[in-house]
């Protein structure tokens, strides 16, 4: 099982954000985590706050890829979001998943009125979601956090 | 005088590249008119390739199949590691737990997770000749296949629709064989030796002269291994300083020896003429990336017919771009040799070209001619150069006797020296096999990739969990398909891959094709939007009659 033999494409992890129907299975994912959660009073915060945390675990902090790559290694270091079109910044899918948290974060501050608490915990979510996307962040590591 | 050579060009420029121009059948400077009178139908000859998307339904569940695969694949691996689920993977003994890891065990994720599911796909042991039947030795596996047993029973007569015997020749052993076993009892069966040091036997010449013949060039050479021709070669013709444009789904085997000669890389969209014109225009134009200086030599790399799709390089637009930038083509016919062109030649043959406007062919013999190994042939001044500065002539033993002897008893068949016409019949018969599975295929509703001409047919299956169940219905009716998945393929086309071959008979066929629609309803399939016609004549309009 080798990666990239039968065409040029050395690392797969940085296309495949790209095809056609993967934007379509996020925002549905998420629709359907919605939907799961509406019977839970919090439902908007607990979605803003789930979705935020997968977004965190798969795309900033898990590093390499699930298959091996013919690279020798190069993709080990990076994370998926680094690895996103090989390093190429504000391309498409870059952009849909930076302005998504934001959306989800618009309409979970809207559907809790401006609570204050809500507030705060909406807020903390996003952060830590939209600060490892910045591009001056790339490849940064803070606090020894995903060191090597 | 027309030279048929000329590719799509009328007045030297390249106005004739769009197909919609080749279909409508152009009349500009009546070179239409000559091409036919030269006897060249396939010249001006519509290319039907289709790669149909599929709705975006399909696409949202494969997405989601993998997904959920994903997670459960974390969940099995979080259990695994805390010791709730038993590991059957290797681990390192107690002793090591301390050192550097070997692995990183991410990095096996998916093969852990999804491919160990549906392994029992793959790696099918087979013991008969891989004609259009043959056997295979039946396996399961009580630990969800981490480990196969045999069960001692023998699967016999599947029919064989995953083997590149394109013509029938990859058989038992019959009284036609029979050089060849004379060969393996004058020669034996090892050489010892490479080409530059005694590895040298008159056999080679032999096949070499007649390689040639074959092809109608100047000269070849064979060596031992298909891979090993393109990989150990394409550095001795191109350096450091030249530049290769490869085609995007180029085979492995020419990737590495592009990799392996230290050449600049730059890939063109898979049969994409504007963006191989638009890289030889910068190449050309720009030069070296920072010394501006001109390339040393430019090298299109394509192959005839690519395995994956099932699509034909559009030779005729190439070498019309390759003349008018001046580069030089190289051409891998592994799958093509023996299967496409009116008598067997390869693709040169299918778009009637000239064979002094490819510079170097390459093919193997492990497809259509039942043998293995491969061939470089061309110019003879190219081939000189390569007997001596080839890196498998200096160091890779050369190719063993009988099977040099017995792809001089498949090439003599083919081109009907043996005194029959069987070879000639056989290349038609592949012809009609193809039209036939393609055209009752895209028929019944698949979506198939690829060329209306070429033998290699995906059929598309997406889902990952289809892909198992595709394959594992299918042997339980005792016929045999390859099936391939995400790495060798993009993430979400997954596809079965048929191959066609003269030797299938039409009811074995029908068999096929009547157990793929059972297949195509029952795991829902038939995706194509766009269902032809039972009477494709009717899509031709230069065939169709009109009655008033």
């Amino acid at each position: 099982v080798n990666v990239g033999v039968a065409h040029s494409e050395v690392n797969p992890n940085t296309r495949v954000m790209n095809s056609r129907g993967m934007w379509m299975t996020y925002a549905l994912g998420v629709g359907l985590l919605h939907i799961v959660l509406l019977s839970i009073p919090v439902a908007w915060t607990l979605t803003n706050g789930i979705h935020n945390l997968g977004m965190y675990v798969f795309l900033p902090a898990v590093k390499g890829t699930p298959f091996e790559t013919p690279d020798q290694g190069k993709a080990r270091l990076l994370t998926h979001w680094a690895q996103l079109d090989y390093g190429v910044q504000f391309t498409s899918s870059r952009k849909f998943f930076t302005i998504s948290p934001i959306i989800l974060y618009f309409l979970a501050s809207f559907y809790t009125k401006y609570d204050p608490t809500h507030f705060f915990l909406n807020t903390a979510a996003l952060l830590s979601v939209l600060i490892p996307k910045m591009p001056q962040l790339h490849g940064v590591r803070i606090f020894g956090i995903n060191k090597c | 005088m027309v030279d048929p050579g000329g590719g799509a060009i009328c007045n030297g420029t390249l106005h004739n590249q769009s197909d919609h121009c080749r279909r409508k059948n152009c009349t500009k400077n009546g070179m239409v008119k000559e091409a036919q009178q030269n006897g060249n139908s396939n010249f001006y000859k519509p290319m039907v390739e289709s790669f149909e998307e599929a709705p975006l339904h399909v696409m949202v569940f494969t997405y989601l199949g993998y997904g959920i695969g994903t997670l459960f694949g974390y969940l099995r691996d979080f259990l695994r590691n805390w010791g709730i689920e038993k590991c059957n993977a290797a681990i390192e003994r107690e002793k090591q737990k301390d050192f550097v890891p070997l692995y990183q065990s991410f990095e096996n994720f998916y093969t852990r997770n999804l491919y160990m599911r549906i392994r029992d796909n793959w790696n099918r042991p087979i013991c008969s000749a891989p004609g259009p039947l043959f056997d295979v030795m039946e396996r399961v596996s009580d630990d969800y296949n981490w480990t196969f047993r045999f069960t001692g029973r023998i699967i016999k007569d599947v029919i064989n629709m995953g083997s590149y015997n394109f013509l029938g020749l990859a058989a038992k052993y019959d009284e036609s064989m029979k050089t060849v076993k004379d060969v393996l009892e004058t020669y034996g069966l090892g050489v010892g030796s490479t080409r530059h040091e005694m590895g040298t036997l008159d056999k080679h010449k032999e096949l070499e002269d007649l390689v040639a013949k074959f092809l109608n060039v100047e000269a070849a050479m064979v060596f031992g291994m298909g891979f090993a021709t393109n990989s150990m070669n394409i550095p001795a013709l191109v350096g450091k300083g030249c530049l290769i444009l490869s085609d995007e789904l180029n085979h492995a085997s020419l990737v590495l020896g592009a990799r392996l000669s230290g050449a600049t890389i730059r890939i063109f969209k898979h049969n994409n003429m504007q963006s191989l014109e638009k890289l030889l225009r910068d190449a050309v134009i720009y030069g070296q990336p920072r010394t501006r200086r001109a390339w040393k030599k430019i090298l299109i790399l394509v192959e005839g017919i690519y395995s994956m799709e099932g699509s034909i390089a559009r030779l005729s637009q190439i070498v019309a771009l390759k003349k008018k930038y001046k580069a030089y083509l190289y051409v891998d016919e592994a799958h093509s040799i023996g299967s496409v062109g009116q008598t067997g030649r390869g693709v040169m043959e299918y778009f009637a070209m000239d064979p002094r406007d490819i510079d170097v062919f390459m093919g193997t013999f492990t497809k259509s001619f039942g043998a293995s190994g491969g061939y470089i042939a061309g110019r003879k001044d190219l081939v000189d150069y390569l007997r001596a500065h080839s890196h498998s002539a200096a160091y890779a033993t050369s190719m063993s006797p009988p099977i040099a002897e017995q792809v001089i008893r498949a090439m003599k068949f083919i081109m009907g020296l043996d005194g029959t016409t069987q070879g000639l019949q056989r290349v038609q018969q592949l012809a009609e096999n193809t039209r036939y599975f393609r055209q009752r295929l895209s028929e019944m509703g698949f979506i198939i990739y690829g060329n209306e001409e070429s033998p290699v047919v995906p059929l598309l299956l997406y889902m990952p969990a289809k892909v198992a169940a595709f394959a594992r219905h299918l042997l339980k009716r005792k016929i045999g398909v390859v099936v391939v998945g995400f790495p060798a393929t993009p993430l979400a086309e997954a596809r079965a891959r048929f191959c066609v071959s003269a030797a299938h008979t039409r009811e074995m066929l029908d068999a096929v094709l009547e157990a793929l629609d059972e297949m195509g309803d029952l795991l829902h399939v038939k995706y194509s939007r766009n269902r032809k016609s039972a009477r494709p004549e009717l899509y031709d309009e230069t065939s169709f009659e009109l009655e008033d």
